[in-house]
């Protein structure tokens, strides 16, 4: 057992404790057991998307198979299913140079990768990060979703020397 | 300053973050309009402290053109949508988490007077900031470097009832259409009552015995009507005349039947011919 799913275990052993009326004994122990991975959810980013040094005039891709993919584990509910949704930026700000100073950033519609209970990018399922898509949390014994994004910049011939970052956000939603 | 200028892009090579992520209990909070407040826990499990912020919208699953599930938001919703985000309040907004360490959010609702019964709805929007890519220190550099930071939004449903709720569903429309190895399974499903419908959604393939050849299960909200699609492998079957069943339940694996409000099982069927 992870440490994270240690911790959905701790953390809502923590919220259930307090309640009363329940039945009691050894049945209730593993009641409770049974609701604590049920009830909660935990969206970690793993990996920061990275082009590492690009090229200028050179469009850069990175694939979502690739090292350098952001990647997201989702712990959450068994078998259950949720929306997953990005927040997508166009252009990536220079946070060296002067203002005004950005990159375009492009998304395909398989730039994406979702895989159920299993961390491994080669078998996931690819889809559109702009249009988003349901998934399926693990089973019982691996509560798990793994998200992969890649992308590809387009720096122009006359970029300017520095770094450029933005942020992805994914959302996560239950039905 | 040179030396550590060769590390800046080993730092925005794909290293891996330190897990960094909130735990959020429970997924879907249910509010007694007697009590008019819930609660939702926040834990870290991580070695560093989490930003969080937290916010209300109104929003709901429904279905895209292509019976995709989305969530559809309306950042104004009109007085016909039943949505409680303007009125439920939480607490506090911001706030860091430290490491192994759980702070409460509180919920407060002050509905409007003269509510009416029924339920209404908004979605808990948890934001969690990922790692920050090491920028600071870097001076000058003729090399263009690129790198994106992760950041997190879950996303759960919030009940505020009010008074005597009740909830149902109908089906209409349910058709199907073979694609490659799969079938595919249409249909309408519209609320009832004043409630959303929380709830199953099977299907199965049976043939002309009554035996199953294929089936598919699914969770479902259905808030006012959608048309969602699902695919449902049957791989090479024998060519004749089958019956697609669909039932929906109002039970859910991830939810407690004490939340669940209970409805009359919803079915239908249509025959389908596989050439």
């Amino acid at each position: 057992m992870s440490r994270a799913l240690r911790c959905v275990g701790v953390l809502v052993a923590l919220v259930l404790a307090p309640r009363t009326g329940r039945p009691q004994g050894v049945a209730g122990q593993v009641g409770i057991d049974a609701e604590v991975i049920g009830q909660a959810i935990a969206i970690t980013s793993l990996q920061n998307l990275a082009f590492g040094t690009v090229l200028k005039g050179v469009a850069t891709t990175v694939l979502p198979t690739a090292a350098g993919a952001g990647e997201w584990q989702v712990q959450g509910t068994k078998n259950a299913q949720v929306i997953i949704a990005f927040t997508l930026p166009t252009q990536l700000v220079n946070v060296q140079a002067l203002p005004g100073s950005a990159m375009p950033i492009s998304f395909t519609p398989t730039s994406a990768r979702w895989n159920r209970g299993i961390n491994d990018v080669t078998g996931a399922t690819a889809f559109d990060p702009v249009a988003g898509t349901t998934g399926k949390i693990g089973p019982p014994a691996n509560p798990y979703l793994y998200l992969w994004i890649g992308g590809t910049v387009s720096p122009a011939a006359t970029a300017k020397p520095g770094i450029y970052t933005g942020a992805i956000i994914v959302s996560v939603v239950y039905l | 300053m040179r030396r550590a200028l060769r590390f800046i892009p080993i730092l925005l090579c794909a290293t891996r973050l330190g897990a960094q992520g909130v735990v959020i209990a429970p997924h879907a909070v249910f509010i007694d309009g007697r009590a008019r407040s819930g609660s939702v826990l926040l834990y870290n499990p991580n070695t560093e402290p989490v930003e969080v912020s937290i916010s209300l919208l109104f929003g709901y699953p429904a279905t895209d053109s292509l019976g995709r599930i989305v969530l559809r938001t309306i950042d104004h919703p009109d007085s016909t949508m039943r949505s409680a985000a303007g009125w439920i309040q939480a607490f506090p907004r911001r706030l860091t988490v430290p490491p192994l360490e759980r702070q409460t959010i509180r919920l407060l609702a002050s509905p409007p007077p003269g509510l009416p019964a029924g339920e209404y709805w908004a979605r808990l929007v948890v934001a969690a900031k990922g790692g920050q890519l090491p920028v600071t220190g870097v001076a000058d550099t003729a090399a263009v470097k690129v790198g994106l930071t992760l950041e997190v939004r879950t996303i759960i449903g919030v009940y505020y009832r009010q008074g005597a709720v009740g909830t149902g569903v109908a089906i209409s429309g349910l058709r199907t259409a073979l694609a490659g190895d799969s079938l595919v399974v249409w249909s309408r499903l519209q609320q009832q009552g004043n409630a959303a419908y929380i709830g199953t959604v099977q299907g199965l393939l049976a043939d002309s015995t009554g035996a199953t050849r294929a089936e598919f299960k699914a969770p479902i909200g259905v808030y006012y009507t959608m048309e969602p699609r699902y695919a449902m492998r049957i791989g090479a079957l024998p060519a004749g005349r089958y019956w697609l069943k669909l039932k929906l339940t109002a039970e859910r694996e991830d939810l407690g039947p004490e939340v669940l409000l209970r409805s009359s099982v919803a079915r239908d069927s249509v025959q389908v011919r596989i050439p």
